[in-house]
């Protein structure tokens, strides 16, 4: 497992006039959760649709395990689209059971963890239930369930969290995490940077087909510094929008986010805020959230 | 392999175990045996009202001929089924009026009375000019009891040939054998000089082609509703992180078959218990039913000319399946393959008048009207073998050519959802993907 897991090397794709994923390179390496992160329309899906073997790359090669994919490759990989839906008048143990069939998982073990992964989610009472009869939360763990059952080494997930509900979410990421611990590769994808910022070890950010940056979370965090500020005041409005000081302000319901200027210094604006009189609540040194680092990254590469 | 079976055993087990499979197998049977009991009681309860018919016999020859027609035990010569049955229904009583010393007028006023008084239900006044000119009026209080007409109609016409007979001169033995029906018999002349009756392989070839068309008329819009399952409940992208479209698709549509099969097989056993009780009962009353003796070899290629007419028309609809994104879009869409079909079950007609031309050895080869116009063949003049296995070979490579032609479509069109495919787009698909 010492190789890299997934590694795209000049990967285009494009569907007519349309580039959908343009010269991208990535590695992914055994262990580590990976975000492919970028807003709607970036290519994520794509990208993750090419390492699945549902649609082959015009151009550039893919290489799973150190090998091309085949039909074994396949059988250890889970995925979970963002497309995705259950067999509506099946009943829930019966579907899950086909799904591990798909991949290759037969006979008595397949029960056990059907009955595992159930109790884990808190769905064992709806084990013989159709799926119409599920709420969308729980269709939704089911549909976890069905990326997970065959003990797959790499698992594929496509906004894996859209539409749940917060303790849902939790219990989630709890088992992916889980899944980490037990040494499984995951690749996340999603555009909400608040929820890769908390599960993700690399990641990719992808913007209009193409890769502006890939790397560990720490290091670009660390690149970025810190140079953003927490206040919390009353009065002092003029020196938190001085351009010299502050380059951007974002004002939340009690609090604003202060982004510092180039050259300037966090003691000086702390100086200055004093000197007009305000009163302070809070003042913080701040990491730039991923949101922020992506904001700035494709400013930087336009 | 094992994925195969993995998604036949999905689309059999969850079809055969849905309360519309068993509602539909047991449902079927039933109604068709209403819908052959039931006539059959309808018509037998009008029996007990025989109808009083009075006759005027102006002529003073035909009521004894008449009577004698009517009657039941009277030797029945044009016997029809359908006259057999209207036979029971126009059960007649008749009597004779005398018509001497009265006007037609009158009795016809004193007739006319005694309908309204129920006394009668119709009169016949047979002129005296009748047996040169044929022309009888039948007064009835119910004009419209098709049958009892048709019954009386051809009672008269029997009494008046039986009279003009008589006025020719032809003796009593001649007359009868002058009446004698016709019995056709179709002989078949084979190749190796045997006589055969062909009749009833006729009938087997209509039978098979007829359970075809059955089967592709109830399973052609269960296949395209199987590939399109997948779609509408977007479970197709994970299934193809898992398995090979064409091996989805070549699962769908065995897994479907197979209930089809299992549900005609049901039915087929249902169907003959019913008609050996149906022979049984023939035969108790001195019908006898005989069932044609066809080879072996025959039953066979029945079977597979069967499953091939099954295959070729349910890989169309899951390739029109593959196209659309709902159902009611694949509906439509699949109007033509119907009329294929009808098409190319009347080709029956041309190719039994002349099964050894060049036109029936191609359209049975040419895969959509093979597996009828290939029947009517094998069960007219038999054809070298190599042309059956020719026509096979042809047909069931365009079962696998069509369904990889699905696949391909099936997977490019599942990566854009909610658009329907032109035929050419669908095409070029099917050359890239």
């Amino acid at each position: 497992m010492s190789e890299i897991t997934v590694k795209l090397d000049r990967v285009s794709k494009s569907f007519g006039e349309f580039t959908a994923v343009k010269e991208l390179s990535l590695a992914v390496r055994p262990g580590r959760v990976f975000g492919l992160l970028g807003p709607n329309g970036a290519g994520k899906t794509t990208t993750i649709r090419m390492i699945v073997n549902i649609t082959a790359p015009d151009s550039g090669s893919i290489s799973l395990f150190g090998r091309k994919i085949d039909a074994e490759v396949q059988d250890r990989i889970g995925y979970l689209p963002e497309e995705r839906g259950l067999y509506r008048r099946m009943k829930v143990v019966d579907q899950l059971r086909f799904f591990a069939e798909l991949k290759n998982v037969h006979g008595k073990q397949v029960e056990s963890r059907i009955d595992e992964w159930l109790a884990r989610v808190k769905l064992s009472e709806w084990k013989n239930k159709r799926s119409m009869e599920l709420s969308k939360g729980m269709q939704q763990k089911i549909q976890f369930i069905t990326s997970v059952i065959h003990d797959p080494d790499l698992l594929i997930l496509d906004e894996p969290f859209s539409g749940l509900d917060p303790i849902n979410v939790e219990l989630l990421k709890e088992i992916v995490l889980d899944l980490k611990r037990a040494g499984k590769t995951i690749i996340f994808s999603t555009h909400q940077m608040e929820v890769a910022e908390r599960v993700c070890d690399d990641i990719c950010l992808l913007n209009k087909s193409e890769k502006i940056f890939e790397g560990s979370l720490r290091d670009i965090k660390s690149s970025f510094g810190r140079n953003s500020v927490a206040v919390r005041c009353e009065g002092g409005d003029g020196v938190l929008d001085d351009p010299a000081l502050v380059s951007k302000l974002v004002r939340h319901a009690d609090e604003a986010q202060a982004l510092l200027a180039a050259g300037a210094d966090a003691q000086v604006l702390l100086r200055r805020l004093i000197d007009s009189g305000a009163v302070i609540g809070k003042f913080e040194m701040i990491e730039p959230s991923l949101n922020d680092i992506f904001i700035t990254k494709v400013t930087e590469a336009t | 392999m094992k994925k195969f079976f993995a998604v036949v055993k999905r689309e059999y087990v969850q079809r055969v175990r849905a309360k519309m499979f068993i509602v539909s197998t047991v449902l079927l049977p039933l109604v068709m045996s209403l819908f052959g009991i039931v006539p059959a009681l309808i018509l037998r309860m009008d029996v007990g009202s025989p109808q009083r018919v009075a006759v005027v016999d102006q002529t003073g020859k035909m009521y004894g001929h008449l009577s004698q027609a009517l009657s039941n035990d009277a030797p029945n010569q044009e016997g029809s089924n359908a006259n057999r049955a209207a036979r029971a229904l126009g059960n007649f009583i008749l009597q004779e009026v005398a018509a001497d010393n009265q006007s037609t007028e009158q009795i016809r006023a004193d007739l006319d009375q005694r309908l309204r008084a129920r006394e009668l239900d119709g009169y016949v006044i047979l002129p005296p000019d009748f047996l040169a000119h044929g022309q009888v009026e039948f007064r009835n209080r119910n004009p419209g009891d098709v049958f009892s007409r048709r019954v009386l109609e051809q009672a008269l016409n029997r009494a008046v040939r039986e009279q003009r007979l008589i006025e020719a001169k032809v003796d009593p033995k001649t007359r009868l054998e002058l009446s004698r029906p016709v019995a056709l018999q179709a002989v078949k002349i084979g190749d190796t000089g045997a006589e055969r009756d062909s009749g009833g392989s006729f009938a087997l070839v209509f039978g098979v082609g007829f359970v075809m068309y059955l089967a592709i008329l109830m399973y052609g819009q269960v296949i395209l509703g199987a590939v399109i399952e997948e779609k509408e409940t977007r479970i197709a992208e994970i299934l193809f992180s898992s398995v090979k479209p064409f091996t989805l698709m070549m699962g769908k549509l065995v897994g479907v078959s197979l209930v089809a099969l299992t549900q005609l097989a049901i039915w087929g056993i249902a169907f003959s218990a019913f008609a050996l009780y149906g022979v049984g009962v023939l035969a108790g009353r001195g019908i006898r039913a005989t069932i044609p003796t066809i080879p072996f070899s025959h039953y066979i290629y029945f079977a597979l000319f069967f499953l091939l007419g099954y295959f070729i028309y349910a890989t169309i609809y899951a390739l029109v399946g593959s196209m659309v994104t709902t159902a009611q879009e694949g509906g439509q869409l699949a109007m033509p393959i119907i009329l294929i079909l009808v098409v190319s079950f009347y080709l029956f007609l041309p190719v039994s008048r002349s099964p050894d031309s060049p036109f029936s050895f191609y359209v049975s080869m040419l895969p959509f009207s093979a597996p009828v116009a290939m029947l009517v063949r094998i069960v007219t003049q038999t054809p070298p073998f190599w042309q059956i296995a020719l026509s096979l070979v042809l047909g069931f490579g365009t079962v696998l050519l069509i369904m990889w032609i699905t696949a391909r479509v099936y997977r490019v069109g599942m990566l854009m959802y909610g658009k329907r495919v032109s035929i050419p787009e669908a095409l070029r698909w099917a050359r890239q993907a």
